[in-house]
């Protein structure tokens, strides 16, 4: 009989009169490793179960009551999901698209985006002046698009105080909504459930890297001068950490508005000294309309829409998107151009 | 209650004497794995990077003078408005924005394989450009764990400058998760999935095309990851780029480029440098 560590602690425990369940490698088999402490744990807090009793919460009420204090294996610790702490203030780096996040993307600029005519024709019709009716003033931005916003970002955890293990993360930053990602392994609610700016979102662990599913977003934007993003679409996240930067590839699917997948990769450093400041928006008549007016372009009467390609010395047709300009192969149709726009002519 | 003390007190003082590797169970000694064997990921096959991003100033030569989102300092920017495509290709250095630190940007397929079973190789469309990830001669054959091969200043290897070349000197490791330690909790050391790549020795080149600096005292922080496959099948390369570069730059560079997975190599296409 090899000497565990467990055999000593139950040793241990037999000497203090606690008592030691010692994981049989029949039972880790039969069980996650998180089913252990699952059997200690009582259902996860309120806030989270939404639906129906979660697999943990399940495990709970099937296993028998355990009687220990001391609960360790090192075969169960290494078993455990692969994973890391996200957790901290992470300051967004502007070093890709700086003009398009910060001081925003200019009308008809679709470079790059996978979009289809009907996105196109949205945002060929769209009002930058439509932020200023009030249902828009206050709206945040999406799950899909917040990455790209100019805002600071806080990453922490909720555990479970009893299991340690890491129930949801939470990501909120500057002008957005608490967004939380279940790690508990609940399903996604009905279709028909509410869609928000947030959506649903669950995660799970593929070796270090947190891989997230989101439904259930309300229609938003991919980019801010109007491309729309519908409220059929879904979002594939990869959060990477490579020491202290943050790396989140975002891929969206839009069966109304994509003909392909929508990749963008982000980076954010960590900042210790950050501090998310709060956003108490305020709904205000900023400009003076008659009731019900909405700021728009009739389809063909948008005379603003090719000024980016004009300035910038690029094709139109380049500027209007498609999926066939993501693709390298697209610089041998546009031939060797040298942009004309640099940044200080803004 | 003494006895349960004293016993306490005897096996306490047994564990913390086990050697780890006792308490976990004797395991063999077998010969170090090589990188090749223990690659967390398949990272070798065709990919094409797909431009949703920085797309101004990757699918087009941008303007001279045009260098918004990158960290210049005043060097920096003094320098990027010499720019000079003509000067380049005259001195035969029409590469100089296809380097180790700006190659991964540039549009085009990109195909890895592994040169022998300690060597990643990267072969680029643009530019027609090659680098070797050795993995490190001071991590063992098993390549992961830290970067050892460094130089006085702690941060990439040994600097060679009469062997610098536009892909550099570049060592690999597999990045491993967790540190271990501790008698509970600390979960063992696991491969995390990441390729991480420290390249130094590189010539002076171009962050883009229009001339936005480099200079040959760069540290070049790569991390690579595979993922997916998605629910559509594609898998991804995602390559986070980190250049630090003393001379030309206030502060870290961070990018990160996606490629794409490819069937085969049907549509690769080398073509040459460009210096516009």
């Amino acid at each position: 009989m090899s000497l565990t560590r467990t055999s000593l602690l139950s040793a241990l425990a037999g000497a203090l009169t606690i008592p030691v369940i010692a994981h049989t490698p029949a039972a880790s088999a039969a069980a996650p490793p998180h089913a252990a402490s699952a059997q200690q744990s009582p259902a996860p807090s309120a806030s989270l179960v939404q639906g129906g009793p979660s697999p943990a919460a399940s495990a709970a009420q099937a296993a028998p009551q355990s009687q220990s204090l001391v609960e360790y294996d090192d075969e169960v610790q290494r078993a455990a999901p692969n994973g890391v702490d996200f957790t901290g203030e992470w300051a967004p780096r502007f070093h890709e698209d700086e003009p398009e996040r910060v001081p925003g993307p200019e009308l008809g600029d679709y470079l790059g985006i996978p979009i289809n005519d009907a996105a196109r024709m949205r945002a060929m019709t769209w009002e930058a002046s439509i932020q200023t009716l009030p249902e828009w003033q206050c709206r945040p931005h999406s799950a899909d698009y917040i990455w790209r916003g100019p805002s600071p970002l806080r990453i922490w955890k909720e555990v479970d105080p009893v299991s340690r293990q890491v129930t949801a993360w939470h990501a909120e930053w500057l002008r957005s909504v608490d967004r939380s990602i279940y790690m508990d392994g609940r399903p996604h609610p009905s279709p028909n459930a509410p869609h928000t700016w947030a959506g649903f979102s669950t995660g799970k662990w593929e070796g270090d890297v947190l891989t997230i599913k989101t439904t259930h977003l309300k229609e938003g934007y991919v980019r801010r001068n109007g491309l729309p993003r519908s409220d059929a679409a879904t979002l594939t996240e990869h959060w990477m950490l490579r020491g202290d930067v943050l790396t989140v590839a975002a891929i969206v699917n839009d069966p109304v508005y994509l003909t392909e997948p929508f990749i963008r990769t982000t980076d954010y450093e960590l900042d210790l000294h950050q501090w998310v400041p709060p956003y108490p928006c305020q709904v205000v008549e900023e400009v003076d309309r008659p009731r019900g007016v909405v700021p728009h372009s009739l389809p063909g009467t948008n005379d603003a829409a090719t000024d980016f390609a004009n300035r910038c010395g690029l094709p139109v047709e380049a500027t209007r998107g498609g999926a066939e300009t993501m693709y390298p192969d697209f610089r041998a149709r546009i031939g060797a151009i040298t942009s004309t726009c640099i940044a200080a002519q803004r | 209650m003494t006895s349960a003390v004293a016993a306490f007190a005897i096996a306490a003082g047994v564990v913390a004497a086990m050697p780890l590797a006792a308490q976990r169970g004797q395991r063999g000694q077998q010969p170090p794995a090589l990188p090749r064997a223990i690659a967390p990921r398949d990272f070798t096959g065709y990919w094409v990077s797909i431009v949703t991003e920085d797309w101004r100033w990757r699918m087009v030569t941008p303007a001279k003078g045009d260098y918004d989102s990158v960290p210049l300092n005043a060097e920096g920017r003094r320098t990027a408005d010499t720019w000079d495509p003509k000067r380049d290709e005259a001195a035969g250095e029409q590469c100089r924005s296809y380097g180790a630190p700006a190659i991964m940007r540039v549009p085009g397929r990109i195909h890895i394989t592994w040169e022998n079973d300690t060597t990643l190789r990267i072969d680029t469309e643009a530019g027609t450009q090659t680098r070797l990830l050795r993995f490190g001669s001071n991590t063992g054959r098993t390549g992961v764990g830290p970067v050892s091969d460094r130089g006085p200043t702690g941060v990439g290897p040994v600097s060679d400058p009469d062997n610098a070349s536009w892909q550099g000197r570049s060592v690999a490791q597999w990045e491993l998760s967790g540190r271990g330690g501790g008698m509970f909790g600390g979960s063992p050391p696991k491969p995390s999935g990441a390729l991480k790549v420290v390249t130094t020795n590189l010539k002076a080149g171009y962050l883009r095309k229009n001339g936005v600096p480099y200079s040959a005292n760069t540290v070049l922080t790569e991390y690579v990851n595979v993922l997916g496959p998605e629910d559509n099948g594609d898998i991804w390369l995602v390559v986070t780029t980190i250049v630090q570069d003393p001379q030309y730059l206030n502060g870290r560079f961070f990018t990160s480029s996606h490629f794409k997975k490819l069937p085969d190599g049907a549509a690769w296409h080398p073509d040459a440098c460009r210096a516009s």
